[in-house]
């Protein structure tokens, strides 16, 4: 490995750069389409230098957008508020939720925790329309479809698994006598809980919780089935734009950076503690 | 069910029971108990529906029909269809992401500074919402203006329809799905590549042994585990696609794209046929069972295996 | 009033009986070491009294109150782990402190400050614990233990991870240490020199039972049975097994062909099978044969610093060892010598229960 040939860095070099164009050059494309006008995008053979504009995100954040057919309500930026109100309140109750739950999974031994461990692992692959179909319609029926609550709720199916698995593992880390050598120092088991074992396991409640927020901000399928327009996060907002807006492909195109910006910049900001958590949720469960 | 296996498998042993406090577990664990519930109770309900005439539209003829929905299927072309095309989707996309997501693996296995800025940049496909991947790979590949389709033009292609022609839409689709997935799977390898022993290297690099060789007979035999693990996890996924395949064509041309939870929810919204929708659901779940305890039985085999190595 | 009561405790892990109707009481102010192999139930019996684990049966008392069910902050004990179980996200000052209930204010800095003097880590409060050293570590463990001076101190082999040196200069240092709170104290270590250089007393613990408990003098020299006298001394007890018998009204055994005169006839029965151990101290090595000298052929020396330690067969084939002041006799391997030792020097075992044999105290019975 250490020594390597020429035409091997060569081909080392080639394979590399073409890996990353394939994997950057959709993100880096649209964000270029997002400062163009609609005519700049229309042009043929398209240009990569091109006077920018920001007149797409100014449609967006203002919510007007003028078209040749009159006035159009965009309500986009509804759908960004959406997104972070429902992925924000999901991770705050499922770490609320979990990471106690997390914590007994791993310092005791129970029947219960098993079968709890058994029942979401057996469902951890099971299609999500096989739950979701059941609770539209009884949503509907007490009144859950289209809140907040009902939302957050069912995003606890995608949170609260990933952060127990993720958070037991940290929590079986630690040693049992740093607990108890807090205890015998005259704490209650609260104050061994809040004190030692949350922040020894810090790091892996930020993976869990940083993990969730992206896969819940990512959902797709939940809101479609369970949320109306006004509740809307931006991946079913988005869909609903292309639908609405038809011909801007400009503001198509800000929509998109606006809606994926927030969690590539958590990905970024957070990567060390996001690959952990990606391999050690995958390797656990 | 066998998903505890590989569970079991990776517990830790010993760890030590605790008299005091023996109602504090049960009451941590509250939360994850009504998840459970919440998961379980949907669940039961709709394997009660798929047994049910039960119509949206069609209230006063819901009754219990046994296994008729089920029957149904086997004549129906539509449901065949969707079978093909699912295990078609789900073959294509871990094999070419296993393959790629290996490769890359492989090229960054040295952690270099370099490497490892390459393997956070990958990182950002894998959080973007598959939703608006397809959206963005929508825009690159419209036959107006798109670039893709302007590049593919440059090289004779000039009738390239992507998504929206019957012969070239399950590769469009395909060719999304990795665009996303394939840094999972290479962030599993790469872990994987990085924590091998060295020492089989350095002895075959010393006894000069051909690269193929140890790649096919070193490599890959230790690498087994993570490569089992991580085409898992993707298998159980793609075998579920939804987000892109709705997100860029709602299952068409045609009836081209029609997975398995794409036609369950047109059955669902659009049809209202809440049995039948059921019942594809039930299938889907049985099909996504019998392949993960075909791979888990193989996982923990190959484990065995490489602890009786070391 | 003892400081710690430990009355007929018992715990039982699957089929395993770890504690076996444990009882022990620990002055104030007294140090008890809990020595035994491992696995032997000592960290067990230790995790009871804490409170990490409840017995099955029996009762532990601190300061005459029961604390079985108590809740650990609740049972006024300071415990120093074998892994030193410091707060990693904590500077050794605030590892020391949370061992106050009151953690603040003056009194508990001047706390602090006296005891992390008394053991030298003043210089290193600051730090957290990826930056000590293991002796550091160590020390740190100790004060948070000593520092809210609790009614009971547990130690569990607190030597256990600190090099040789190091463990010896503490060997020194804790006797003092530990009396300063007149605490009753625990110390649990399965290096027997440590339980004679640091107790007052030693219970031995071995398969869940204590085989005896006593000052350390007493176990050296009067050791219960043949598994304690095994487990104290370095080289360990010579043993033989001999069926003692009469003969003119005096009881011998052979060993290695050679007659040893036991005692007066009366001073144990004969024709049973007893253990016959000799600490190799007790022999004496010559070059001259005659009486009761066993010849043997020696094996191998080994110097150590203050004694040289020699390997020997005897003509059975039987490998005894004898320890001898270094300028005793210059020898070399292969010399054949003769071995002997006093009358007083023996000690005897039964051989079916393992139990000690006292030759006076038969001679009172009968």
């Amino acid at each position: 490995m250490e020594h390597e040939s020429l035409a091997g860095r060569i081909f080392r070099g080639a394979a590399l750069t073409l890996i990353l164009v394939f994997f950057m050059f959709p993100i880096v494309w649209i964000l270029l389409m997002s400062f163009q006008t609609n005519e700049q995008i229309l042009r043929i053979p398209p240009r990569i230098l091109f006077e920018p504009t920001l007149a797409n995100y100014e449609a967006l954040i203002s919510g007007q957008l003028r078209t040749a057919a009159g006035n159009l309500e965009i309500t986009f930026m509804r759908n960004l508020w959406n997104s972070f109100v429902l992925s924000s309140g999901a991770v705050v109750l499922a770490l609320l939720l979990g990471v106690p739950a997390a914590y007994a999974f791993a310092r005791f031994k129970f029947r219960l925790g098993e079968t709890i461990a058994f029942t979401l692992l057996s469902f951890r692959f099971a299609p999500p329309l096989l739950v979701l179909l059941p609770l539209s319609l009884y949503y509907q029926e007490l009144g859950l479809n289209d809140t907040y609550v009902g939302i957050v709720w069912v995003y606890q199916l995608i949170a609260l698994p990933l952060i127990l698995w993720i958070v037991r593992g940290y929590f079986e880390d630690i040693s049992p006598d740093i607990e108890h050598a807090y205890r015998l120092a005259g704490h209650s088991w609260s104050e061994a809980f809040t004190r030692i074992a949350v922040p020894l396991a810090g790091p892996g409640i930020a993976a869990a919780g940083l993990l969730s927020f992206i896969f819940c901000w990512n959902n797709f399928i939940f809101a479609l089935i369970l949320a109306s327009a006004d509740k809307q996060p931006v991946t079913v907002g988005a869909l609903a734009f292309v639908t609405a807006s038809g011909i801007q492909y400009g503001q198509i195109a800000a929509a998109i950076v606006l809606s994926v910006t927030p969690t590539l910049l958590l990905a970024l900001y957070a990567q060390r503690y996001l690959v952990e958590g990606l391999s050690l949720g995958a390797v656990k469960g | 069910m066998s998903m505890l296996q590989l569970l079991q498998a990776n517990a830790p042993v010993g760890r030590k029971p605790r008299a005091r406090g023996r109602a504090l577990p049960y009451l941590l664990s509250l939360p994850a108990l009504l998840v459970c519930v919440a998961i379980i109770v949907p669940f039961v309900v709709a394997a009660i529906y798929s047994l049910q005439r039960y119509r949206l539209n069609l209230p006063y003829l819901r009754s219990f029909i046994g296994v008729q929905n089920y029957v149904d299927f086997l004549t129906d072309p539509a449901f065949w269809n969707t079978l093909r095309i699912s295990l078609v989707y789900t073959a294509l996309t871990v094999v070419l992401e296993l393959l790629l997501g290996l490769a890359i693996a492989l090229l960054l296995r040295r952690p270099t500074r370099f490497h490892n800025a390459v393997s956070i940049v990958l990182l950002l496909p894998l959080m973007t919402a598959p939703a608006i991947a397809a959206l963005m790979w929508k825009l690159m590949t419209n036959p107006g203006f798109g670039i893709l389709s302007y590049l593919v033009g440059l090289l004779g292609f000039t009738d390239f329809k992507w998504a929206s022609d019957p012969s070239t839409a399950l590769f469009t689709v395909v060719l999304v799905d990795v665009w996303v997935y394939t840094p999972f799977i290479m962030i599993l390898l790469l872990a994987g590549l990085r924590s091998l022993p060295r020492q089989p290297f350095e002895a075959a690099a010393l006894d000069g042994v051909p690269a193929t060789f140890v790649f096919f007979r070193i490599t890959l035999p230790m690498l087994a585990p993570y490569i089992i693990t991580a085409s898992l996890f993707r298998l159980l996924d793609s075998i579920q696609q939804f987000d892109i395949i709705y997100a860029m064509t709602q299952g068409g041309p045609g009836d081209r794209l029609m997975v398995f939870q794409v036609q369950a929810y047109l059955e669902f919204f659009q049809y209202t046929n809440v049995g039948r929708s059921a019942a594809l659901l039930m299938i889907l779940w049985l099909i996504t069972n019998i392949l993960s305890n075909i791979f888990i039985k193989n996982w923990l085999r190959l484990r065995a295996r490489v602890h009786r190595q070391a | 009033m003892a400081g710690l009561e430990i009355k007929s405790v018992s715990k039982t892990f699957g089929t395993v009986r770890t504690a076996d109707s444990l009882s022990l009481s620990v002055e104030p102010g007294e140090i008890v070491a809990v020595f035994g192999p491992s696995g032997g139930g000592k960290t067990v019996l230790l995790r009871m009294i804490a409170g990490m684990f409840e017995p099955d049966e029996g009762d532990i008392l601190i300061g005459g109150r029961s604390i079985v069910g108590a809740a650990p902050e609740r049972r006024s004990i300071g415990m120093a782990f074998q892994n030193f179980a410091l707060f990693p996200h904590m500077t050794a000052r605030d590892n020391i402190a949370s061992g106050l209930r009151k953690k603040r204010g003056a009194d508990a800095a001047a706390r602090v400050q006296t005891i992390s003097r008394l053991l030298k880590i003043e210089h290193v409060l600051g730090h957290v614990p990826r930056e000590l050293s293991n002796g550091q570590k160590q020390r740190t463990a100790l004060a948070r233990a000593l520092v809210g001076n609790p009614e009971v101190l547990l130690l569990d082999d607190p030597l256990r991870n600190v090099d040789a040196k190091l463990r010896y200069e503490m060997r020194l240092e804790l006797p003092n240490l530990l009396r300063r709170g007149e605490a009753a104290v625990l110390y649990v270590t399965q290096d027997y020199r440590e339980a004679m250089a640091i107790a007052d007393r030693i219970a031995v613990l071995t398969a869940g039972r204590f085989e005896q408990v006593a000052s350390p003098e007493e176990i050296y020299a009067r050791p219960a049975s043949v598994a304690v006298a095994r487990l104290f001394g370095d080289p360990s007890i010579n043993l033989a097994e001999i069926v003692p018998f009469v003969e003119h009204g005096t009881v011998f055994a052979t060993i290695s062909g050679a007659r040893v005169l036991l005692g007066a006839a009366d001073a144990l029965p004969g024709d049973r099978p007893y253990w016959l151990g000799v600490r190799p101290e007790d022999l004496g090595i010559s070059l001259l044969g005659g009486g009761d000298a066993m010849p043997a052929r020696v094996l191998a020396i080994t110097p150590m610093h203050e004694k040289v330690v020699l390997l020997l067969r005897l003509e059975d084939g039987k490998e005894w060892l004898a320890s001898l002041r270094p300028d005793a006799l210059k020898l070399a391997a292969e010399d054949s010598v003769f071995v002997r030792f006093a009358q007083e020097a023996v000690q005897l075992f039964d051989r079916e229960t393992g139990l000690r044999v006292s030759l006076s105290h038969r001679r009172q019975a009968a």
